[in-house]
């Protein structure tokens, strides 16, 4: 089993599990309900919410009961920390009443559905669910304090370190500041925090380290006070729940600087109080500090002291390893040792643990299948280990006191990383040794580059270059020559261009009007349109504004419609010019006013049957006035008979909450 | 510290980065900031809730802001009025107590129209019939309808049994029954929750109250054995009578105020 605190949810506090829950019951169930509807109908509507929010109280209250570890489930070693960390008692009591909330909010769904089947009327139906998630709320509103407190205990929880009880572990334990967190950061890569006053740990840590292949746990526990048990802090107690309950090799370490604050006599009495909580585990006592003051510096009582706690730990571990009566000691500080009484540790508790399971019942099951073969030799002949002769050689190098140079430190010899090159020919493997610095010579395609080399060929490009230059300098002097002809323009000229200039902005502001209006505007056909009707008068103005003589056409075009006159002939036109036209359109206008009392004359600007320019204007203003309902609907004239989407998807889909009401 | 307090540790051995002092003032200076884009974009529900607790919010801290200038302002000590002091002006005019004399009598003879029970709620809404009993239809072309059932909340005693379909008129459905109340006990200021012992009167009619249907301002008589109230001759009282306050058809439940 493992026990890994970190997955529990986080508890929220009452009032956001409040807020939690009813909005989801409002984002969940249907929202709109109206008196009109059957009453059947109403009911199940609130019912549904009344049961949708008892659901999810249940819901949440269960993973919050499910993911709390039951203190009598767990390891002895987890449910005595439990105890000690965040009080049984309170614990349980906390977790008894998210319980029984959980059962009354169930009751209480129960109960409102049940008056809910006689609810008569919408204002009734809605007042008892009112009723109803107002006292599921009221009822975690109360337990605000046990949510308080579990939410504290699961960040509590998650920082616990993940002992595994069943594991190989080590246990170091002994008075405060005699180097237990020391010697865990020498053995593991913990990285606990190690300093000179008692009480620095105040937990118990956990690091791991290497043994015969085979993953140790270092258990680092804080410093234990000789005191009788009821006495002990949190702390303390800490210690002693893990050196009651795992199974593990004790390793007891004395101070024998007593720099700890504590004599040799007060930590062999320490051992000897607690000693009734090392049965049945492997125990090792480590001397530390021997850089401080030697083993043999010791006094007489001292030592005997000392040789008290050794006899103490021999058990029948030891026995069985044939281990000497030699007391492990060890000096953090300078390292010395401390290898050693790891090693000794986990060879005990392997010993141990060997022993143990070959006293188990299950042992002789799994003996019987068990077979180790011990091969003979088929005959006298050497069958050595092939080992090849420069490793031999290399060997024999270093053995002769030969320094290997390493290519890192000629990195730092030679202006460190980023800066030196590693010369990598080195160590090419050539019949001649010389060879190894000489030019490659680059292949392409089969042929040697160098080959085809001109030996020449910078003077020839710097040749080509300067020729090159020349014949730029030559063509901008000729540039510089030509231009000013070209720069002035005769007056004609300039006019035309600016004819042209002013043609083509008019074409562009016109574009834009149109483009601006168009949209909007109906489309008016082009036999009402006097601008862009088909008339002489327009082709005549267009083909002139092309730069054509239009005479002739207009000529043409209006031969059948005119009256035809008498007098003189009109034969000369074709052949006239621009200046002659003029002069004709100044005969024009004489002959137009001798006529004028001819009835038959229409205006210009009067077209389509209208009989003035007021009708006219009238009749736009009626047409825009018609258009501008059609707008409205995005019609484009009264021809558009497109029907568009009449139920846009995007726009009436989904939910319509607050503001939403022209997207979503 | 646990040992998997990583920034904890972090911070003690290399202290915490350089600016964080100036970006913890950024921070908090930003915060109104931050505080009025929320409230602009909240709408709805969620944007009463969030006025609603600021406004608790700036009155607290009004408080304690007045609270802690206190001691900087200066005031003078006023005394406080004595009770029945007339201000100057109208120290020479004469008090007529008749208006008042009169106010109470007519106070006197509403009461005593309104009704003979000194009780907490002394009016009530009518209830019509219509919406107190639901037609049932029965017979076998359902066509009869002499049949009712009551849509409020009822008292049934422990004893009562139903009679013969033929014979019951009214129906009190199982669902709408209850035994139980909280009552309040008005000089206590506590909640029991008591037994119901049976329905005194319904303001509604003495139908109402021999049906045992519980109303607003129904008299119930309850059981307040547990209560341990005493009579002055030494005798426990159990059972008193209480007014009900709400509408237990609306609200599931009987609340209701000891009559002491």
């Amino acid at each position: 089993m493992q026990y890994n605190f970190k997955k529990i949810a986080s508890v929220p506090a009452a009032s956001d599990f409040i807020d939690v829950v009813l909005s989801r019951t409002q984002r969940q169930t249907p929202t709109v309900v109206h008196a009109g509807y059957a009453i059947a109908r109403i009911r199940q509507f609130y019912m549904r919410k009344v049961k949708y929010t008892q659901q999810s109280w249940n819901e949440k209250l269960s993973r919050i009961l499910e993911d709390f570890p039951r203190v009598d489930d767990v390891h002895p070693f987890y449910s005595d920390l439990l105890n000690v960390l965040y009080d049984k008692d309170h614990y349980k009591l906390a977790l008894g009443q998210l319980n029984t909330a959980r059962a009354m909010i169930d009751k209480i769904a129960k109960d409102y559905v049940k008056l809910l089947k006689y609810g008569d009327s919408l204002y009734r139906c809605k007042q008892l669910k009112r009723a109803a998630l107002g006292r599921m709320c009221t009822i975690m509103k109360k337990h605000a304090a046990s949510l308080a407190y579990l939410e504290q205990v699961r960040q509590h929880m998650s920082r616990l370190p993940s002992i595994d009880p069943n594991t190989r572990s080590i246990l170091v334990c002994g008075y405060p500041n005699v180097g237990k967190s020391s010697f865990m950061n020498k053995v593991t890569r913990a990285d606990v925090e190690v300093q000179p006053y008692a009480f620095t740990t105040k937990s118990i840590y956990v690091g791991h380290t290497d043994y015969k292949y085979l993953r140790w746990q270092v258990l680092d526990t804080p410093g234990i006070l000789d005191r009788p048990l009821d006495e002990r802090n949190t702390i303390e107690m800490q210690s002693i729940t893990a050196l009651a309950h795992l199974r593990a090799v004790v390793l007891y370490i004395v101070d024998i600087s007593e720099q700890c604050g504590f004599s040799i006599a007060q930590q062999a009495a320490l051992f000897h109080s607690i000693k009734p909580l090392f049965a049945n585990k492997p125990l090792v006592v480590a001397i530390n500090k021997i850089d401080v003051r030697k083993l043999e510096d010791l006094s007489a009582e001292d030592r005997a002291l000392i040789d008290g706690m050794r006899d103490a730990m021999r058990g029948p571990a030891a026995m069985q390893l044939g281990d000497d009566d030699a007391l492990p000691i060890m000096s953090t500080l300078s390292e010395n040792g401390v290898m050693e009484v790891k090693n000794r540790c986990c060879d005990l508790l392997l010993a141990h643990r060997v022993e143990q399971k070959l006293a188990s019942r299950r042992a002789g099951e799994v003996m019987n299948r068990l077979h180790v073969a011990t091969p003979v030799p088929r005959d006298s002949k050497q069958r050595p280990a092939f080992i090849p002769s420069t490793l031999e050689a290399s060997r024999a190098r270093k053995a002769a006191g030969e320094k290997i140079v390493t290519e890192k430190e000629l990195q730092e010899q030679n202006g460190g990383a980023g800066v030196y090159s590693a010369d990598l020919r080195k160590r090419y493997m050539l019949e001649n040794d010389d060879w190894k610095y000489d030019i490659v010579p680059e292949i392409y395609n089969g042929k040697n580059v160098a080959d085809f080399i001109d030996p020449e060929i910078e003077a020839k490009l710097a040749e080509l270059e300067r020729e090159e230059d020349e014949l730029e300098a030559k063509w901008e002097a000729e540039r510089m020559d030509r231009e000013p002809q070209e720069a002035d323009l005769d007056e004609d000229e300039r006019a035309l261009l600016g004819e042209v200039r002013t043609r083509r902005n008019k074409l562009v502001a016109e574009h834009r009007r149109k483009k601006a209006a168009g949209n909007n505007n109906p489309v008016v056909p082009r036999k009402v349109d006097h601008e862009r009707k088909l008339n002489t008068k327009n082709m005549k103005s267009s083909l002139e504004s092309m730069g054509l003589d239009a005479t002739a056409a207009v000529e043409r075009a209006r031969s059948r419609s005119r009256v035809v006159k008498r007098g003189r002939s009109m034969g000369a036109d074709a052949s006239m010019g621009a200046d002659d036209a003029n002069e004709d359109g100044k005969k024009m206008r004489t002959s137009k006013s001798r006529s004028k009392s001819v009835a038959k004359r229409v205006k210009d600007e009067v077209g389509g049957g209208l009989k003035s320019v007021d009708a006219t204007l009238r009749a736009t203003k009626m047409a825009d006035k018609a258009q501008r309902k059609r707008n409205k609907l995005a019609k484009s004239g009264e021809g558009d008979r497109t029907i568009n989407t009449k139920l846009p998807k995007w726009l009436n889909s989904g939910k319509r909450g607050n503001g939403k009401t022209d997207r979503r | 510290m646990p040992q998997n307090e990583h920034i904890e540790l972090f911070q003690k051995r290399y202290g915490k980065r350089l600016d964080h002092e100036e970006r913890t003032r950024k921070k908090e200076a930003r915060e109104p900031h931050k505080r009025s884009q929320v409230a602009k974009k909240l709408i709805g529900l969620k944007a009463k809730l969030y006025a609603k607790k600021r406004h608790k919010e700036k009155v607290e801290m009004k408080k304690t802001i007045n609270s802690h200038s206190e001691r900087n302002n200066k005031h003078k000590v006023e005394e406080k009025a004595q009770p029945g002091a007339i201000p100057a002006y109208l120290m020479d005019r004469e008090q007529t107590s008749r208006a008042k004399v009169l106010s109470n009598t007519v106070k006197q003879k509403r009461k005593e129209k309104a009704g003979k029970w000194e009780v907490p709620l002394p009016k009530v809404r009518p209830v019509a019939e219509d919406e107190m009993f639901k037609v049932m239809r029965s017979g076998k072309r359902m066509k009869k309808s002499w049949k009712r059932m009551i849509t409020k909340a009822t008292f049934v005693g422990p004893g009562f049994t139903r009679k013969p379909p033929k014979y019951e008129r009214f129906i009190r459905p199982s669902g709408l029954r209850f035994t139980k109340a909280h009552i309040t006990h008005p000089e206590l200021k506590a909640t029991f929750q008591l037994e119901i012992l049976g329905v005194k009167k319904n303001p509604n009619g003495p139908m109402y109250s021999s049906l045992g249907v519980l109303t607003k301002g129904t008299i119930i008589e309850v059981n307040v054995s547990e209560l341990g109230l005493v009579t002055p001759g030494g005798k426990v009282v159990w059972g008193k009578y209480a007014q009900i306050t709400n509408n237990p058809e609306n609200d599931g439940c009987v609340n209701g105020v000891l009559l002491v």
